[in-house]
């Protein structure tokens, strides 16, 4: 299941959806939080999220078809939000189900690993009035030479 | 002529001051080739031949030599994505 939501979302229900069947022995799960990005208040600080509908989509799809190519996965969630959030609000979750742990971990690894440089989304920070996107980071590109 | 559908994300859209973009030309070309055409075309147009912009053809990441081709829907341009 691939969802891109502004909704927050139930990491148990989640769960729950994983363990599809009897063969499943083990779920590796991954959520994204918002980090306290500043020195002001919590309350001082939003986040938002821009993504490109129809894209954002596509490339998520196409990041657990390559996952399911290289490992046998029994279930694969990404739920992903957008829009303003807060601090400690969750942004992303990846889940995994599969009938080992290896298997789930590297597969929701590389589902992360992806998602952050191969998926049409912006991150902006807003402290107090000044507001900035995030710059993308050269070590997230470089992790994914670990897949190659 | 062929119009071609070109949308814009993120800090390009807000330097742009644009979010879409309808160009009137002749296809193929390439990216580089359009994003040239759109920097001449469009008010801070130069923010398009920053370094790190990255662009995508029909929901395709795309790089600048790839070829936008007669029947392309939609071209955007944005930033390195941060995601996650």
């Amino acid at each position: 299941m691939i969802k891109v939501q502004q909704e927050d979302f139930d990491v148990q229900a989640l769960y729950d959806d994983l363990v599809v069947n009897s063969e499943t022995g083990a779920v590796a799960m991954f959520v994204g939080l918002v980090r306290h990005f500043s020195s002001l208040p919590s309350q001082d600080c939003t986040f938002e999220l821009e993504h490109y509908p129809g894209m954002t989509e596509h490339n998520l799809q196409t990041i657990v078809e390559d996952a399911c190519s290289r490992w046998s996965l029994n279930a694969v969630t990404v739920v992903h939000r957008v829009g303003k959030l807060a601090v400690q609000d969750k942004i992303v979750f990846v889940g995994v189900s599969a009938s080992h742990r290896a298997e789930a971990f590297q597969a929701c690894d590389f589902i992360m690993d992806y998602l952050k440089s191969r998926a049409a989304f912006w991150k902006k920070e807003t402290q107090g009035d000044k507001s900035k996107w995030v710059d993308a980071k050269e070590q997230d590109e470089e992790s994914l030479t670990r897949w190659e | 002529m062929n119009e071609l559908n070109v949308v814009f994300f993120a800090s390009l859209k807000e330097a742009l001051g644009i979010e879409r973009y309808v160009l009137e030309g002749d296809l193929p070309m390439t990216i580089k080739e359009l994003k040239a055409q759109l920097a001449n075309l469009l008010r801070n147009g130069d923010a398009l031949l920053d370094k790190g912009i990255q662009s995508s053809i029909d929901f395709e990441f795309a790089r600048d030599g790839d070829m936008v081709k007669q029947g392309t829907k939609e071209v955007a341009f944005f930033p390195p994505v941060t995601g996650g």
